[in-house]
């Protein structure tokens, strides 16, 4: 450390309000709705080298505190007073923009003529051209159709706004005029940062603030490495698959293997889908081992668990580095489509906490309930089309050791707040019949997990439309760890339980008729621990509160609830005869049936072999080859499968159609490769 | 004193604030006369046993006869606390059916984004005694679904099989028509005719289910036990002949009847903090300043508060217990450390103040009632800013040499005792006073340093408390209270740059003088949730007139002379319409009288939208969210006496040597009650109190003002 302890501190503690003070300046000056109701943005501060080294707590955005701004400073060349640049390109900014709609400006602070830090500030903003308004739809299969690309360049320039980019930014996007009051909201945070930095230069001296920017790094980076050797060093890998592309019935497959050694954390995603024709991809420039936002969320969140008063800064990533095959869907190359990257994260967040749980069974949950939804509908209306979120539907929390997860909230990709149904049905013409907890979805456990939601509307106009971007865990349920069991999957029923009802998957929009009852359930997140093993009292407590039925109390937990004149109460006796006839933790009870018939057709090793093997192919090639194979095997197997189990003999033939297939593929791909090697 | 005459009896009145540690007392007769304070040991078991025991100790001071009271104020945290420690009632909930989960679910945010292991925060009412009603209104208010009386008995058994002490009752959209939420729950009681029920709409008829359930339902968690405080109380005020009508102040800044408090005790939950601020709202409107800072610091935390134009600036989401709370309060804000913070150094050497406290037990160090841990009064002790034998006018004497060695320890782990691990660097605190070494040199300069991580934490947080209002701190006075705020205010003070500090004669009684002080006043609201047009502007107007007719009422039913015609004041929470957010206008019209029409609404609209964040869209529509109306009306007051001028310059006690910043400074020490209006002195100074300590930097100078407050002006930049 280069600062004494008193020292330090302080100016940590400045530098982390300058942080927060910029968000504040940007929320009260911003009109956009990301910014009011999604808080979908962030502020920091980056030191000369650019990485951040103070970060907001509380308000914004938490995850990106890894991301850096050296490579777009770089990429726009030497910057002066008064400059000011924009970026929003995965591609063209390191990674910095995660997707086109997330506008990024910097600004270089100068000190006597040398730069002494940057502002850095992101808005989500409205639109930013593209395909379909919003710019963001998981069909899209090349980042040209999610709108305008902005490499680094200025937006302003000695302290003047350059005409020519407004221009160009102004007629790429549906909505300009709120694009322009993001600008402004960003440009006035960043000034209030360069206010904020110059008074701490004039109370600490430059030279403080050089020292604090490298010793907060340090410091952050050395409680993060004392947080990680907590854990069991070894070698942990885990699978976990997305039900599909939205392109393609495929699921896709994120893998990560976790080395921990003495407070070092290495990621390899090696065993990881080639990234998609759809807009999942993870542009994570993990080519230079960085450890991205998006690719290392969890860690991030157990570190902050194990240390909460750890600074935030890019030192918390420093024990952490990444492999991650590039043209994967974690470390997609230009020209993949990213939007809806979030939902990748999602899952690899699942992987990340299925591997790490192995290193800390008592500190990591089992799997949260994985989805993020917001249920959009669309109304036509004289004045033109109405357009409203319903609510933003998640799940519940995993359950952990020595404590249940919470149900229906779940904060692991991002913290939102719902919306009140008083105002969702003054906004639109819709009736909010039901809007509640969905009893027995909660992984069954020692623990149990936290349970999904359930909202059931009816359509009260004509040519209504439904959209449900981010629907996920129909297929395959979030799974539990240690002997609990998985959360129910997903569900989204139309006319439930009428002639009509009609039963549905992934939808990209759905037509809707007025009357039509819509009712969507979130999937339940996994449990801990044999649920045999969990007391009987506590079983009985959440039949009395209704989210366990005396069923599932039976069926799931060998605990026999009789309906009293006093209510709910055990039935010792027959509890005591129940619970000795413990059914098996085997691993279809922990992952659910699905993923377990998944893995009897595509078990772990030849899938790797499979994934090693597109990855020989030219990129162009991966994605189509690899929805074939799957669409071949598939064939031998009934329909509906997973959901519908196979029989032995169809199981047996379609593992041999995946070993024909995979052999055809290796000769194909040596032969290229050795092709190209002599070509070479 | 005697009683020279019956004439000034009347105009003796009484304020008490009811701790958690002491309970305060603040008597003022008016006149000539000082006002006398107490501080009673709080009784936690039974709160109305402190007050009546200290009431008595208090009239006894002030030679007064019960009967010569005119009123008495009090504020207390029984209601919060109970809140906080989920000690309430066992109510149940009466809702909208498919609305049971209306509480588990809440606005469905986790109180930590980025905590594996955080956990939600406890429901008022547990889901086994939620009971869904088919009833339920549209958004325009016509009943969608109306439960026949055998749905209806249904719902009744249900609820009495729970076996609540009390019930709230919310209707989807019952704030349209809060009729309708009435008369279900009328019908409801005549058949549970022993569960008190609360309709949602009647307690605060505002849009938004979860936040309009949870006011319906911290008020019935917390009446029962309020009711036995209140009864508690007056029947010992009556043992002891007390017949003077009891106020309970608010967490709006004002005052209601014990009748009223019974009724809707959820006003009364934040009243401390208010009465706090009210006091200082009115010392700075007394001593010609009309934009404040409150400062209260205490021994786990410290408070700010702002008021401008003489108006403390209120909340309309603030949280308790860790639910959100809609009422208007005032808006008051923890930014850091109190004087039972603990200091200590983490595993990588960095010096940490807070967030742990010590509290009042064991408290600090120097205390001597088994603290290990050494806090912020260990460091005001160790630096020389408090005096062991004079600290609380020497009633509590300190243990300066425990204080010493914790100290001690906490300069070794951080490298601050020059041995090692830390080195000098940035701004040189680390560099030794070579002839203070082996003299205690190292504790006080961990506690120099722990100081000054203190202040500036402080700092920053009031730095963005008054960037988010736009406010620059430099234009403001700081006003100090609690038992260190006195203490800290200039340093907190030079650190944000505020050149102008205002403390109050009394600072440790603040809350109850302000209690004391505080008007009747009462808040209402009712959402319209409407198009702004010549229609909407007309529902806003006959809303705005049914709230007063209902504010006239509530006061007429609160007693005691009003010495003014009371103030309404009426506003409408607006937006465009689309935006989420909505911002509060006010309206200028008469009370009772027409309100503007749609044209002057919504101009006034856009030039508060114009104000808060810089432009207005013309062409957009508007629409109009709630309809807000506040009555105030002033109680009579006992202004403070003025001081008696000081004869010649104040002869200091002595002096002793400080650490600030690093730097030794020699300090003269006067005693504040020997300070006479106009007495001016100089810092580096000390001005000590029996309730507190007041420091004034060099740089600073201090002069006593007629009313006997003391204001520090920095004279240095």
């Amino acid at each position: 450390m280069r600062l004494d302890p008193v020292t330090l501190e302080i100016i940590g503690n400045k530098l982390g309000a300058l942080t927060e003070e910029m968000c504040l300046t940007l929320q009260r000056t911003s009109r956009s709705l990301y910014v009011k109701e999604t808080a979908d943005f962030a502020c920091a501060l980056a030191g000369p080298d650019g990485t951040f080294t103070a970060y907001p707590r509380g308000i914004g955005v938490s995850g990106f505190v890894g991301l850096e701004v050296r490579t777009a400073v770089e990429q726009a060349g030497p910057l002066s007073p008064g400059d000011v640049l924009i970026t929003n390109d995965p591609y063209h900014s390191g990674g910095l923009a995660t997707h086109l709609t997330d506008i990024q400006l910097i600004e270089p602070y100068f000190h006597d003529g040398e730069v002494i830090g940057y502002g850095w500030a992101f808005i989500h903003c409205s639109d930013i051209g593209g395909r379909v308004p919003s710019s963001l739809s998981p069909t899209n299969d090349e980042i040209y159709q999610e709108g305008l690309r902005i490499p680094p360049v200025r937006l302003v320039r000695a302290g003047e706004r350059v005409p020519e980019v407004a221009a160009l930014l102004a007629a790429n996007s549906r909505t300009p005029d709120a694009n322009e009051g993001d600008l402004r909201a960003m440009l006035a945070a960043l000034r209030t940062g360069r206010e904020r930095l110059a008074a701490v230069v004039a109370a600490h001296g430059a030279d403080g603030v050089r020292a604090a920017h490298a010793d907060l790094v340090e410091y952050s980076a050395g409680k993060a490495t004392a947080a990680l050797a907590g854990l069991r060093d070894g070698e942990y890998r885990f699978v976990d698959l997305l039900d599909d592309d939205a392109v393609s019935p495929v699921p896709v497959r994120i893998s990560v293997t976790a080395h921990l050694e003495g407070g070092r954390l290495h990621l390899d995603f090696t065993g990881s889908d080639p990234q998609v024709a759809a807009a999942f991809n993870i542009a994570s420039h993990a080519g230079s081992g960085r450890a991205h936002a998006w690719i290392t969320t969890r860690v991030l969140a157990l570190i902050c668990t194990l240390d909460p008063e750890i600074p935030l800064n890019g030192g918390i990533i420093r024990p952490i580095t990444v492999t991650a095959p590039e043209g994967s869907v974690v470390n997609a190359t230009a020209p993949a489509a990213v939007g809806i990257r979030h939902a990748t994260a999602s899952r690899v967040n699942d992987a990340l906490g299925g591997a790490l749980g192995q290193a800390a069974r008592e500190v990591l949950p089992a799997a949260s309930s994985g989805l993020v939804v917001p249920v959009v509908v669309a109304e036509q209306r004289a004045t033109g089309q109405n357009v409203q979120v319903l609510e933003p539907m998640v799940g519940g929390t995993g359950a952990r050791y020595g404590a249940d997860g919470v149900d229906g909230r779940d904060s692991g990709i991002s913290n939102l707040s719902n919306n009140p149904v008083e105002t969702v049905e003054t906004e639109i013409g819709v009736r909010v019949l039901r809007y509640a907890l969905r009893p027995d979805s909660g992984g069954p456990g020692r623990w149990r997990g936290g349970t999904g939601l359930e909202l059931s509307f009816e359509v009260g106009s004509d040519d209504a439309r439904l959209l449900a971007r981010g629907l996920e865990r129909l297929r395959f349920r979030p799974w539990g760890v240690a002997g609990g069991r998985s959360g129910a999957p997903a569900e989204l029923v139309v006319n439930e339980g009428t002639p009509g009802e009609r039963r549905l998957g992934k939808i990209d929009v759905l037509g809707l008729a007025r009357g039509d009852v819509v009712t969507l359930r979130t999937s339940g997140a996994g449990g801990y621990g044999d649920p045999f093993d969990r007391p009987a009292e506590e079983v009985l407590a959440d039949v009395r509160r209704g989210v366990v039925s005396v069923a599932a109390a039976r069926r799931d937990y060998g605990v026999a609830v009789a309906v009293t004149a006093h209510g709910p109460a055990v039935d010792e006796a027959e509890t005591g005869r129940l619970r000795t006839a413990r059914p098996p933790a085997d691993r279809s009870a922990e992952v659910g049936p699905e993923r377990a018939a998944w893995d009897a057709i595509f078990d772990p090793a030849p899938v790797d072999r499979l994934v090693a093997a597109l990855f020989r192919l030219p990129a162009a090639r991966r994605h189509a080859r690899r929805v074939a194979v799957y669409t071949a095997v598939l064939a031998a197997l009934p329909a509906g499968f997973p959901a519908v189990a196979a029989t032995p003999e169809e199981g047996a033939a379609a593992r041999r159609v995946l070993a024909a297939e995979l052999d055809r593929l290796v000769a194909e791909t040596t032969d290229e490769a050795g092709a190209a090697g002599a070509a070479g | 004193m005697t009683h020279p005459s019956g004439q000034r009896a009347a105009a003796a009145r009484v304020g008490i604030d009811v701790g958690g540690t002491f309970t305060d007392f603040v008597l003022r007769t008016g006149g000539a006369a000082a006002a006398v304070h107490h501080k009673e040991p709080s009784t936690p078991h039974d709160p109305a046993l402190a007050v009546a025991r200290g009431l008595r100790t208090l009239l006894a001071t002030a030679r007064l006869d019960p009967a010569d009271l005119a009123d008495i104020t009090h504020g207390t945290t029984i209601g919060l606390n109970a809140i906080i420690q989920r000690r309430g009632a066992r109510i149940a909930l009466a809702v909208t059916e498919g609305y049971r989960d209306i509480l588990e679910i809440g606005r469905s945010r986790m109180p930590s984004s980025f905590d594996l292991h955080a956990a939600r925060e406890e429901p008022l009412v547990p889901r086994d005694r939620v009971v869904e009603i088919p009833a339920r209104l549209d958004h325009e208010g016509t009943p969608a679904r109306v439960p026949d009386d055998a749905e209806l008995a249904r719902a009744a058994e249900r609820l009495a099989a729970t076996g609540a002490d009390a019930a709230a009752v919310v209707v989807l959209h019952g704030h349209t028509d809060p009729a309708f939420e009435a008369a279900l729950t009328g019908r409801l009681a005549a058949l549970l005719p022993d569960l008190p029920l609360v309709s949602s709409a009647a307690v605060w008829p505002e849009v938004r289910e979860y936040e309009r359930t949870l006011v319906a339902c911290l008020n019935a968690y917390i009446q029962p036990l309020m009711s036995r405080y209140f009864d508690r109380l007056e029947q010992l005020l009556g043992e002891i002949g007390v017949r003077a009508p009891v106020y309970i102040a608010a967490s709006n800044g004002g005052s209601l009847s014990l009748a009223a408090a019974r009724e809707r005790p959820i006003e009364t939950v934040l009243s401390g903090p208010a009465a706090g601020v009210t006091a200082a709202t009115r010392l700075g409107a007394a001593a010609g300043t009309d934009r404040i800072i409150t400062f209260d610091m205490g021994g786990t935390s410290s408070d700010i508060a702002v008021a401008v134009g003489g108006e403390p600036e209120f909340a309309t989401r603030t949280t308790i217990g860790g639910l959100p709370l809609v009422l208007p309060v005032v808006a008051v804000g923890a930014i850091g450390a109190g004087g039972g913070s603990v200091v200590r150094v983490d595993e990588h050497g960095v010096l940490k103040v807070g967030p742990d406290s010590a509290g009042a037990d064991p408290g600090p160090v120097s205390y001597g009632r088994g603290g290990s841990r050494p806090t912020v009064t260990d460091c005001y002790l160790a630096t020389g800013v408090i005096g062991a034998d004079t600290f609380l006018g020497g009633r509590m004497p300190l243990d300066a040499a425990a204080a010493r060695s914790a100290l001690d320890a906490v300069a070794a782990a951080s490298g601050l005792d020059g041995r090692g691990a830390g080195t000098a660097a940035g701004d040189g605190a680390a560099a030794g006073d070579g002839a203070e070494a082996g003299n205690g040199a190292a504790a006080r300069r961990a506690a120099d340093g722990a100081l000054r991580i203190a202040t500036a934490g402080m700092a920053v947080e009031l730095q963005k408390t008054l960037a988010q209002r736009g406010l620059d701190p430099a234009e403001f006075t700081l006003v100090p209270f609690g038992g260190a705020g006195p203490t800290h205010a200039a340093l907190l003070a030079e650190e944000v740059g505020v050149a102008d500090i205002l403390v109050p004669a009394a600072a440790a009684t603040f809350c109850a003088m302000g209690a004391a002080d505080a008007d009747l006043r009462r808040d209402l609201a009712r959402s319209l949730r409407r198009p702004l047009d010549a229609e909407g502007a007309a529902r806003l107007g006959e809303i705005l007139a049914e709230l007063a007719g209902q504010a006239r009422a509530w006061l007429a039913g609160q007693g005691g002379d009003p010495v003014a015609e009371p103030a309404v004041t009426l506003a409408a929470d607006m937006s465009y319409i689309g935006q989420a957010h909505e911002i509060r206008v006010p309206i200028a019209a008469e009370p009772g009288g027409p309100v503007p029409g749609a044209d002057a609404l919504a101009e006034a609209f856009h030039v508060e939208h114009e104000r808060l964040y810089g432009f207005r869209d013309a062409g957009a529509p508007i629409r109009i969210g709630t309809a807000r109306l506040a009555i105030t009306a002033p109680r009579p007051t006992t202004p403070a006496p003025p001081v008696p001028p000081g004869s010649g310059p104040p002869a200091p006690l002595g002096e002793r040597t400080l650490l600030l910043r690093g730097e030794s400074v020699r300090a003269a020490r006067y005693d504040r009650a020997a300070l006479g209006a106009g007495a001016t002195l100089s810092g580096p100074a000390i001005v000590e109190q029996t309730d507190t300590t007041v420091l004034v930097p060099p740089g600073w100078t201090a002069a006593v003002d007629p009313t006997g407050n003391l204001r520090l002006t920095r004279t240095r930049p």
